[in-house]
């Protein structure tokens, strides 16, 4: 396409073949014979003013993306009505239609075929008049939306049951609700060379440190891909360590997640068509707090949160634990403890690592298999897992007793840090082969590497164990424990806000 | 380069795993786990008894019953590994709660049998000794107690409550060792003894046998022991029944709850010979008074009280003192050890003479008695003629 040629803003435009021409006829030709040609979902309505001077004119759109009683009732009924007075040329043809007789409430001018091809793939109405060489734009987007419902991947008890949907504006207007301030920031790129998917970053301008806006700006622009289909694509492509399973960006479907999230000094990145945002930067402890935190007592989110740490343990310590104990240290294991296992495990044929890896696996593709299921077969997958075959399974003595507690109990405590769910999974695996070629010595053995791979990871430049190694009270208030809302007087210090006072009644505390 | 160090880092991984490990892996249900281990003596050779658990079942129908196994041999660990044989499983020691020897062990020498369980890597220190009297080990394990599973743990719950039931003082093979290697201390060891009990042999611990060095010179019964156990300040809860004047009234059976007890000992040098000093302090509860009407809120009554206990204490102590001092020369209160730590200088002199002055060693004895709980918050309970 020859005449899709870039030109600098602000230089003396030279009429080129890009612009609009004069010409009802020469437009529509190259519109349907060039540009969209094939595109059978482009729609042409043709009509003409009213007498006495009727002119020619033509109403373009996208079908399915508009709204059409919308751009019948408040463009062609008005613009069929009225007549345009004949003294009218060129330009002012358009103007003098935006400006008397469409109803509609965005009304814009553009000159340039390549902003017709762009615009229209955003559920725009383009009204092009013979003998005008500038279109007229009407809003009238309107596409399936989903509705504003509870995201089903974090729902809460106490909470706002609002998630984000698919769509970007709704997502932006949602978050909005929650930071009425003129301060609230929104800058939009579009990435995605087919895609031309719409990215918004959001911040506070007065709280966010402007170099890490830059940063995820810098980012997003050097990706250079075809299609954005996902946050996920986004989120895997600007993240720091990218070889870590640790996540480095956070990703929530709750408004009031992203809301808290920028109010600390973070930035959040929206994806049209995605109703996850990202939140950067992302640390550990983030993964073993959860929004209801902050909406319930501080007593008992502090020990929720207690909870969340210790499942996190038990879910990807548990097995390995079992199996180092069971098959380099049974002087360890209390000794009722360790005749029961020993008669339950008595004609068992498997080693106990084959035994933890099998049932572990078992339990893996349960999951799997119930994930994606309609909740009725999920459900009844469940049950023939856990009832039928643990307790055949027992019963058959193909595996022990203390192995399905085992299984049971690293399974039930991994959903207890969904985000670190599936990675749960690989440490755990590794863990357990460790603890099966040097018994307890392996596991000690993994646990380091793994806190080596954690201390060397950052995430946006902030180390990823932050508060997690600092005995800065301020830095504390918000890790293992919550402390109440009138004591978390200041924002994040890695974070490196431009204000880092939250609360305005402690004054001189800026010192912590 | 990136590739040459993940070589590297594979290999030297690999390295520490196939070579660095402990590759003692088992599985646990190939594992016999011994309970109790016990050694008899039928001259030259050692009977090596064990108590094993038999677990069978699997599944959910796990069952857990206790067998003795028994075989003859040169020494003690032989006679373990022998019975690996027997039983058909590998013998797994670390969980032994109970060692237990014969009289005629323990008169021979203990050392043999007690040096294998303190250089094995996987007996435990905390295994509990005893001396088995008038019955050989073998009969002790076939016992039935009434409730434990097995001998062994009977043995061991019965040790871990010693402070509530008295009457011997547990021992467990670290201290053992301890008080073997040390200078100026006889070690002394609770005592196993059968009972019939409805028709079966019931263990029971009572009683102390002394040592001196490795060897076994005789018993103390289980009042003895008490006393022992006052003097050693093991004495946590007990019962004494004694008989008390009470006025003009006659003696009554009247039972003392021990609920305070404290012990000083001192070594002496007096006249340029040891000597020592036994303070003895004793709080009582009041725990049963009968039919004797003595009323506690009456101070010269209670005053009397305190008096004839301190007297009978004192007597008892006596008699202790004489017996393991005259008949077994055994320093079992170990006071050839406080000499040594207290009193380097004087201990560097008798010392090696120990033996020799010990029988003849003076002690004084002040015992203080105290009746500080009545267990009345009324006047006592009065039959009306």
């Amino acid at each position: 396409m020859f005449f899709w040629k870039h030109t600098k803003k602000g230089e003396p435009q030279p009429r080129g073949l890009d612009d609009i021409s004069p010409s009802l006829r020469t437009n529509l030709h190259w519109l349907k014979e060039d540009i969209f040609v094939h595109d059978q979902t482009i729609a042409y309505r043709g009509f003409k003013t009213s007498d006495p001077h009727p002119r020619e004119c033509v109403l373009i759109y996208a079908d399915n993306m508009v709204k059409h009683e919308y751009l019948s009732q408040f463009v062609l009924r008005p613009m069929m009505r009225s007549s345009l007075p004949k003294h009218l040329r060129g330009e002012e043809l358009a103007h003098y239609a935006a400006e008397r007789i469409l109803e509609s409430d965005g009304a814009e001018f553009i000159t340039r075929y390549s902003e017709i091809g762009d615009k229209l793939m955003d559920g725009v109405g383009v009204i092009l008049i013979d003998g005008c060489p500038v279109a007229v734009v009407v809003d009238a987007q309107g596409w399936a939306k989903r509705a504003v419902t509870e995201p089903p991947s974090e729902s809460v008890v106490r909470g706002p049951r609002q998630g984000f949907s698919e769509d970007l504006g709704v997502n932006i207007s949602l978050v909005r609700l929650r930071l009425s301030s003129p301060n609230f920031k929104t800058r939009f790129l579009h990435v995605g060379t087919q895609s031309k998917t719409r990215v918004a970053i959001l911040y506070l301008d007065n709280v966010t440190s402007m170099e890490l806006v830059e940063e995820v700006e810098r980012r997003i622009k050097a990706i250079d891909i075809d299609a954005v289909l996902d946050s996920g694509y986004i989120q895997e492509l600007i993240q720091d360590s990218p070889y870590s399973p640790f996540p480095t960006i956070g990703q929530t479907e709750r408004p009031d997640v992203v809301a808290a999230k920028v109010l600390e000094g973070r930035v959040a990145v929206l994806v049209d068509g995605s109703p996850f945002a990202l939140t950067m930067p992302y640390l550990l402890v983030e993964a073993f707090q959860a929004n209801e935190d902050y909406y319930n007592h501080w007593i008992t989110a502090t020990f929720h949160r207690l909870v969340r740490y210790i499942s996190f343990f038990v879910t990807t310590a548990t097995p390995a634990i079992y199996i180092a104990l069971i098959s380099y240290h049974p002087q360890l294991i209390p000794t009722n403890l360790v005749i029961s296992i020993s008669a339950a495990r008595k004609n068992v044929p498997f080693p106990g690592i084959v035994e933890v890896i099998a049932m572990g696996l078992v339990f893996e593709i349960l999951r799997e298999g119930g994930v994606r299921l309609p909740r009725p077969i999920g459900q009844a997958i469940s049950i023939v897992g856990a009832i039928v075959l643990g307790d055949a399974a027992v019963s058959a003595s193909l595996v022990s007793a203390p192995m399905i507690i085992v299984v049971g109990l690293t399974g039930v405590a991994g959903f207890v840090v969904p985000s670190l769910n599936d990675l749960a999974v690989l440490i755990r695996l590794s863990l357990v082969l460790l603890a099966a070629a040097l018994g307890l010595y392996g596991f000690v053995f993994g646990v380091i590497a793994f806190l080596l791979l954690l201390s060397s990871m950052e995430s946006f430049g902030v180390p990823y164990l932050s508060t997690m190694t600092t005995l800065v009270p301020q830095d504390l208030k918000d890790t293992v424990v919550r402390v109440p809302w009138w004591q978390m007087v200041l924002r994040p210090r890695y974070l490196a806000s431009k204000d880092r006072q939250r609360l305005q009644g402690q004054a001189g505390r800026t010192d912590r | 380069m990136k590739r040459v160090n993940l070589v590297r880092l594979t290999i030297l991984t690999l390295i520490c795993v196939l070579l660095a490990g402990c590759w003692d892996y088992i599985e646990i249900e190939t594992l016999e786990f011994v309970f109790g281990l016990g050694v008899d003596r039928v001259t030259p050779e050692y009977i090596v008894i064990l108590e094993m658990v038999k677990t069978s079942g699997g599944g959910q129908h796990a069952q857990v019953e206790p067998k003795v196994l028994s075989t003859s041999s040169g020494s003690v660990s032989s006679g373990g590994a022998a019975l690996s044989n027997v039983a058909g499983l590998r013998a797994f020691w670390p969980h032994a709660y109970v060692f237990l020897m014969s009289e005629q062990v323990a008169r021979e020498g203990i050392l043999d049998a007690v040096e294998y369980i303190a250089r094995s890597r996987q007996v435990r220190g905390t295994v509990w000794v005893f001396v088995t009297k008038d019955c050989t080990v073998e009969e002790v394990f076939k016992s039935k107690p009434p409730v434990a599973n097995s001998v062994s743990e009977h043995l061991n719950a019965i040790s871990l409550m010693q402070e509530n039931i008295s009457g011997f003082i547990p021992l467990q093979v670290w201290e053992l060792n301890q008080d073997l290697t040390k200078e100026g201390i006889s070690p002394v060891l609770p005592t196993i003894r059968l009972v019939h009990e409805r028709g079966e042999l019931v263990p029971v611990v009572e009683g102390t046998a002394v040592l001196k060095g490795d060897r076994m010179v005789g018993w103390l019964d289980g009042h003895e022991s008490d006393i022992l156990c006052l003097l050693k300040g093991v004495f946590e809860r007990g019962f004494f029944v004694i008989n008390t004047e009470v006025g003009e009234h006659g003696r009554f059976p009247i039972t003392y709850e021990i609920v305070g007890n404290q012990v000083d000992i001192k070594p002496l040098v007096k006249d340029g010979r040891p000597a020592a000093a036994i303070k003895l302090t004793m709080q009582f509860g009041v725990e049963e008074v009968g039919r004797a009407p003595i009323n506690f809120r009456d101070m010269q009554q209670t005053d009397s009280v305190e008096a004839q206990l301190a007297t009978h204490f004192k007597d008892r102590i006596r008699e202790l003192l004489h017996k393991v001092q005259v008949e077994f020369n055994a320093d079992v209160l170990g006071i050839g050890q406080l000499f040594r730590r207290k009193q380097p200088e004087a201990w560097r002199h008798f010392g090696s003479d120990w033996d020799v002055y010990f029988p003849d060693l003076p002690v004084e004895l002040e015992v203080r008695c105290q009746v500080v709980l009545t267990g009345l918050s009324s006047a006592p309970l009065r039959v009306r003629d």
